[in-house]
């Protein structure tokens, strides 16, 4: 145990850990990034509430989700009635929410901690109007609520939805309509 | 509990007591500037209170370059934009800001647009967006409620839209806060109860909300209770200026508080009945306050059990939600209490709004910022429930 211990000490006294753990966390928040914006366009499809959320909104509402400072970012536009996820990068986003760095970011991405709380220890910052962001982060909880296992739900939203049978169908498909939605946006990538 | 993770800045200095503005020369000097833009309103004016600081002046070598009377009670974008024009033609080098929120936010909106180089504030609305030092700012509170003259934040009213649109950046506090009981010894009664209780509601979120922290929490602690000993001796004599002075520090703790922690579900339906409705933000916060705390119970049921403590109440060893009721029954009996003394309207109703706006501003409500920092979730139908409950 002590010599892995060791071992694991000498490794991140070597001078590239650094640069390549930031590679790692900024690969891993990629992947987590581009399969969340592909997870708007599968929910907002799919979710009678995304809808309902979304119907207000003018049609070409642009946001963008990522990390200060070099990114990753996504950037997702309102179209008709869903949401399409216009590809990685900032596109002239009229609002944007921002984690400060990739370790801020990475709890959230892996369900540990909602965006809220990351933003009540001063981890996130939002450029744009305001009320429009509010907008943004209701439909970005109803997206995590699809996405997430239920068992995690706790830790990402202040109350955890109770889903019905058609919500639990519509989950199903989520999961089903993610993967090969999320392989679409990664080869046209 | 000490939070996983939370920051507090305060870079605000303080000058408290008698006769504090006459101080305002000496530290412009200190500050390198010569010229200021006096920004107030026209209440302040009638009252005669611009003379104590016009006094100051009189005997010293800076200058008012012009003394700005047209903030409104809900502060404009209009009314910031035309403000910037006027600080850079008249070549001025900082703003004094003398009123109540409208007039230091003004003046905060005014600053924003002349540092950052910019033609509309509304272009620079967010989160810790604005990037460029703020030209120097003395504030100068003549109401005990906003606390403004210690926050981060700046409120300006969107006229177009309709909504009161919230500015939040380290840059927007003041370099200096002026507490002189002077320039709340004029404000009547009524209105000495909404901005007290708008100072009350500042330090229970803070101290209730999910951003609280250790250092926030001394804060509001000290704002509760000199709220508990000054509010409603102020407001049955304003002429008495120790407890003008003591609201004068509760606001401004309780203003420390809320800049770093934040405030929740009160201030968003403040917010959006002030919004819709233009009604005042003190007396809205007032009648929100034991609705908020009753919704968040569940949730925090320890922190608003301790501030019972805090407004006077004894621990009587109950369980944390039963003693969170007893905080709630203390804040209605203060309202009651302050409605007997100033008239100070306790339901939505009584403070003449009418009850077919209660679906606009539930749904202005859900989309204020403040909402991020409530403990429990509050959708539109939530927010609608309460507001019938408030009204």
């Amino acid at each position: 145990m002590l010599s892995i211990q060791k071992g694991v000490r000498v490794f991140r006294g070597l001078p590239f850990y650094p640069v390549l753990q930031n590679r790692v966390k900024y690969t891993f928040c990629s992947i987590v990034l581009s399969v969340l914006g592909s997870a708007f366009e599968v929910v907002s499809k799919r979710a009678p509430e995304f809808n309902d959320e979304i119907s207000t909104w003018e049609d070409g509402r642009r946001f963008a989700i990522g990390i200060l400072s070099r990114g990753p970012y996504i950037t997702l536009e309102k179209r008709g009635d869903a949401i399409r996820f216009l590809g990685k990068g900032l596109l002239s986003p009229e609002i944007s929410m921002f984690f400060k760095n990739l370790d801020a970011a990475i709890p959230v991405f892996l369900g540990l901690k909602g965006s809220f709380q990351v933003f009540a220890e001063n981890g996130m910052i939002v450029d744009g109007n305001l009320s429009h962001t509010m907008e943004v982060n209701r439909v970005a909880n109803i997206v995590n609520a699809y996405l997430f296992p239920g068992i995690m739900l706790k830790n990402v939203l202040k109350r955890t939805p109770r889903f019905n049978l058609l919500q639990l169908t519509v989950k199903a498909r989520v999961y089903i309509e993610l993967m090969p939605a999320f392989l679409w946006h990664a080869a046209r990538n | 509990m000490i939070p996983s993770y939370y920051q507090h800045f305060c870079p605000v200095k303080i000058l408290s007591g008698n006769k504090a503005v006459s101080n305002i020369p000496f530290e412009m000097n200190a500050m390198g500037c010569k010229k200021a833009m006096i920004v107030t309103d026209k209440g302040v004016i009638d009252a005669g209170l611009i003379n104590i600081v016009k006094e100051a002046f009189a005997d010293s070598d800076r200058q008012i370059g012009y003394i700005f009377d047209e903030t409104p009670p809900d502060s404009s974008n209009r009314m910031v934009n035309k403000l910037a024009k006027l600080f850079e033609k008249l070549s001025c080098d900082c703003f004094v800001a003398v009123g109540g929120g409208s007039a230091l936010d003004t003046a905060k909106g005014a600053n924003i647009v002349v540092s950052e180089g910019t033609d509309d504030i509304l272009k620079l609305q967010g989160n810790e967006i604005i990037k460029k030092d703020l030209k120097p700012m003395i504030a100068v509170p003549t109401t005990s409620g906003t606390g403004s003259e210690v926050t981060k934040v700046a409120v300006i009213y969107n006229e177009e839209k309709n909504l009161k649109m919230s500015f939040v950046s380290d840059k927007l506090y003041p370099r200096i806060a002026v507490l002189d009981p002077r320039m709340t010894m004029t404000v009547p009664s009524k209105l000495t109860a909404a901005t007290g209780m708008d100072a009350l509601t500042h330090a229970i979120e803070a101290y209730t909300c999910i951003q609280k922290n250790p250092i926030d929490d001394i804060f509001a602690r000290a704002a509760i209770e000199l709220v508990r000993k000054y509010l409603v001796r102020a407001t049955e004599n304003g002429s008495d200026d120790e407890a003008r002075l003591g609201m004068a520090n509760a606001s401004l703790f309780a203003g420390i508080a809320f800049s770093n922690s934040m405030v929740g579900m009160v201030h968003s339906l403040a917010h959006a009945a002030g919004g819709v409705c233009h009604l005042p933000h003190g007396i809205a916060n007032a009648i929100f306050l034991p609705y908020g705390l009753e919704y968040n119970i569940a949730k925090v049921p320890q922190s608003i059990a301790e501030i019972s403590g805090m407004l006077g109440g004894s621990i009587d060893y109950m369980e944390p939600e039963e003693q969170a009721s007893v905080t709630v029954s203390m804040v209605k009996n203060l309202l009651k209490k302050l409605n007997r003394i100033s008239g100070l309207p306790i339901r939505l109703k009584d403070a003449g709004v009418a009850e077919d706006k209660l679906p606009a501003i539930a749904k202005a409500a859900i989309n204020d910022g403040s909402l991020v920092f409530n403990p429990v979730e509050m959708d539109y139908e939530e927010a609608l429930s309460v507001l019938k409950r408030a009204y």
